[in-house]
């Protein structure tokens, strides 16, 4: 291991976790665990302040400063940004859904009870594109 | 997102408030079993409590993220409402509630 394998471990850590989660979002284990990417940045941060705390050069220092860097972005976009509080929820597993009409891509109206008797139905809320 | 359900026999019906144009653009693109419906006023999405009170990047308000699945009957037999927009339901975990229906 070189002098500054440490340092260069946290940067690997750190920089993986960006690159690994961008790119692996298609998988749903990954897009579901973001807190995945949390914890590799704090892993990141107290490996560069152990060889901070053994060595204060700045190769050292820079990828402390990285990993808090990338922590605190991570940590805000994780629990603060992406957060959605939720109300109390009409919605009971073996109870019946609201009822509803709402036009279709041809402004055709669909009304969900028109579904009864014949199929299941998966009703998907998304936050569109905005 | 659901291409696992296409043989399915179930009706997927997708709700967000974008205007029906682009809901349009979006089901011929991905050539899905999905009817896009739009939500303009948010009123569904407010009868069904997933409103998100100012959680778009603009600070309008949007729905929080929910699939729902229906039995025959209309009865709730599975869901999920997202509390971190990061996250979204597994496909296989919907169609395997799907599955479970029949």
């Amino acid at each position: 291991m070189s002098k500054y394998g440490l340092a260069l471990l946290s940067l690997v850590i750190a920089i993986g976790a960006v690159v690994g989660y961008a790119s692996l979002l298609r998988v749903p284990f990954i897009r579901n665990h973001p807190l995945l990417y949390v914890v590799a940045f704090a892993l990141a941060a107290a490996i560069a302040a152990v060889a901070t705390a053994q060595a204060p050069h700045w190769p050292n220092v820079t990828a402390l400063a990285l990993a808090l860097v990338l922590l605190a972005l991570g940590g805000y976009l994780n629990f603060v940004m992406a957060r959605i509080p939720l109300g109390p929820s009409v919605l009971r597993v073996g109870q019946p859904a609201p009822d509803f009409t709402l036009p279709d891509a041809k402004g055709a109206p669909v009304t969900l009870a028109s579904f009864r008797g014949r199929t299941p139905v998966v009703v998907v809320f998304y936050r569109g594109y905005w | 997102m659901l291409t696992e359900l296409g043989d399915e026999g179930v009706q997927i019906l997708a709700i967000s408030p974008d205007p029906n144009e682009r809901s349009q653009e979006l089901a011929e693109r991905l050539k899905a079993r999905y009817r896009f419906l739009s939500d303009r006023d948010l009123a569904i999405t407010k009868r069904y409590g997933l409103l998100h009170a100012g959680g778009g990047p603009k600070g309008q308000d949007v729905p929080a993220p929910a699939t729902i699945v229906l039995d025959r009957d209309g009865l709730v037999r599975w869901l999920t409402v997202a509390d971190n927009y990061q996250v979204r339901p597994d496909p296989a975990d919907v169609a395997r509630a799907v599955r479970a229906i029949k």
